[in-house]
């Protein structure tokens, strides 16, 4: 429990410091969602043109852009220092990391808040507001417990896998690169209904990168289109339990590699 | 411009832009990497659009998957960091160097813009392949939709570096332009029309992104290779292209000229 509280004490100051600087933090805030939004935009008049991409109307892309944008800004909340891993081993800080009272996977994560994810955050709910009557869901409080579910399932889904391949850097120093592109893939793959990429593709993206649990599985839950999707009915369900679980597998892989580490001796 | 004048500074500044990328290899790599993944998402995306249909407003399904793999591959090589550069030069004081020298500041810009694009030429034995995988390309239909590609590239890179220049003299007065800067790009990049070409963009948001420059980066030139000149007959589209380098170009003077006397008086 008093680990708990320290840890949302580091969360809170990194918090605070980012907001000294409230011009640059707003703009930041409001460039993530501009940036958030033109991606949102092609989309937008695509199905306002074509009226569906792959049968799913302009209301349910939405929907399922909105969870996937939400569930990026939870991610990017939680774990944007996940990409700041390399600097952190090479500079030697993680060094420090190990002599203070508490693991330094969560020192890692407060280490610095990058507001732009509020951005992400107010844009993905918006999407989903916006969504919310238009698709034929019934919003009985059950729909909108595993919307949330769903949502913070994602972002550990994303997390999962920076932790897993942040993990790598204990021994090979350096791979920025691997995690942005994944992101990327993330990023740009996972907006869309995936019915329409080549099955083997529609694979990749569920077993070797699991975008498809991030949103378009629960999305496709909830919409009632479990059927279009390449794993059984039930499997879309549980996506949010997918989160959990792979969450847990990656901190367990983390643990295993942090124990390799060597200092840089910087 | 002095550039005949100043020609053997003018290349030796083409050069160390050249010898910058030849070090950053690996990160362009990368970049390309990034633009495959973007074409191959975006060619999908569109054919699910059309559907089973052959063609929707005149544009040939074949047609609009080359434009993308096209406009996306062409946005790549005319991407310019002149902005960065200025921005960077002038935060330590650098400036000072780049203008005591005998050759005028937009000329030594427009050198480097040169040396880069070079710089990164070799990268398309790179990109091609990539692109080929990812997305769609083929052979103009016809010779003059070749012919006119070829001078609407040239007219676009020339656009692109006059339009990244001006955004980099605008850090002669301030250097807080990292929120700007990421706004112009997105709005720039979505409005060449590499993402959505102007045929399918609903009429309110065409009749804006028309009076903009950007469309003369991509748009213009790639609709023009895949025979669909931009706003009718091929000329009026070049013309389109060389009225916005006039345009920029005069900017560009009355910009500088301020900026110029404006670091004068700073600098004393």
């Amino acid at each position: 429990m008093e680990r708990i509280s320290i840890i949302l004490a580091l969360a809170a100051a990194s918090l605070r410091s980012e907001f000294q600087y409230r011009a640059n933090a707003i703009s930041s805030v409001i460039g993530g969602m501009i940036y958030q939004l033109t991606g949102f935009l092609v989309v937008w008049i695509i199905v306002d043109r074509f009226n569906t991409i792959g049968g799913w109307s302009l209301a349910e892309i939405t929907f399922l852009y909105g969870m996937r944008l939400t569930a990026h800004g939870i991610f990017y909340m939680c774990f944007s220092q996940m990409f700041e891993i390399d600097r952190v081993l090479i500079s030697g800080e993680y060094d420090r990391f190990l002599v203070r009272p508490i693991s330094p996977l969560p020192q890692l994560f407060t280490r610095k808040l990058r507001v732009n994810c509020f951005g992400d955050l107010i844009g993905g709910a918006a999407l989903l507001g916006f969504a919310a009557q238009g698709v034929s869901i019934v919003w009985s409080p059950l729909a909108i417990t595993f919307v949330l579910l769903a949502v913070i399932g994602g972002a550990l889904v994303e997390g999962a896998i920076q932790i897993a391949l942040g993990s790598l850097s204990f021994k090979f120093l350096s791979t920025i690169t691997v995690r942005n592109t994944v992101n990327e893939v993330f990023n740009q793959y996972g907006n869309y209904p995936q019915r329409i990429f080549p099955e083997l593709l529609q694979y990749v993206l569920t077993f070797a990168l699991p975008v498809a649990f991030v949103a378009y599985f629960p999305a496709s839950a909830l919409l009632d289109k479990a059927g279009e999707v390449v794993v059984p009915a039930w499997a879309a369900w549980i996506a949010p339990l997918v989160g959990m679980v792979s969450f847990l597998g990656a901190l367990r892989i983390w643990r295993r590699a942090s124990r390799g580490y060597q200092s840089a001796g910087t | 411009m002095t550039v005949t004048r100043n020609w053997p500074a003018w290349v030796a500044i083409a050069r160390t832009s050249i010898r910058y990328h030849y070090t950053y290899r690996f990160n362009a790599v990368i970049a390309i990497l990034f633009t495959g993944l973007q074409i191959y998402l975006l060619t999908v995306v569109w054919k699910a659009a059309y559907g089973d249909r052959a063609e929707v407003d005149g544009i040939a399904i074949g047609q609009l998957l080359v434009y993308l793999t096209l406009a996306q591959l062409q946005l790549r090589f005319l991407q310019m960091e002149l902005d960065g550069d200025i921005e960077g030069r002038i935060r330590l004081g650098q400036i000072g160097f780049d203008l005591s020298r005998p050759v005028g500041y937009p000329s030594q810009l427009l050198a480097a813009a040169v040396g880069d694009m070079i710089g990164q030429l070799p990268m398309l034995a790179v990109a091609f392949p990539i692109a080929l995988v990812a997305g769609e390309l083929s052979a103009p239909p016809t010779m003059t939709a070749g012919v006119g590609y070829a001078a609407a590239l040239v007219l676009a890179w020339i656009v692109a570096a006059l339009l990244n220049m001006l955004i980099g003299l605008i850090s002669f007065w301030t250097l807080e332009m990292s929120g700007f800067r990421m706004i112009y790009n997105l709005v720039g990049n979505f409005a060449t029309g590499a993402l959505v070409p102007l045929w399918f963009m609903p009429d309110a948001l065409r009749a804006v992104i028309e009076v903009l420059p950007f469309q003369a980066i991509g748009f213009v030139p790639v609709s023009i290779y895949v025979g669909e000149p931009a706003t009718g007959a091929l000329w009026s589209a070049l013309l389109l292209q060389a009225m916005w380098v006039g345009i920029l170009i005069l900017i560009i003077r009355w910009v500088w000229g301020r900026a110029y006397r404006h670091t004068v008086i700073q600098g004393g």
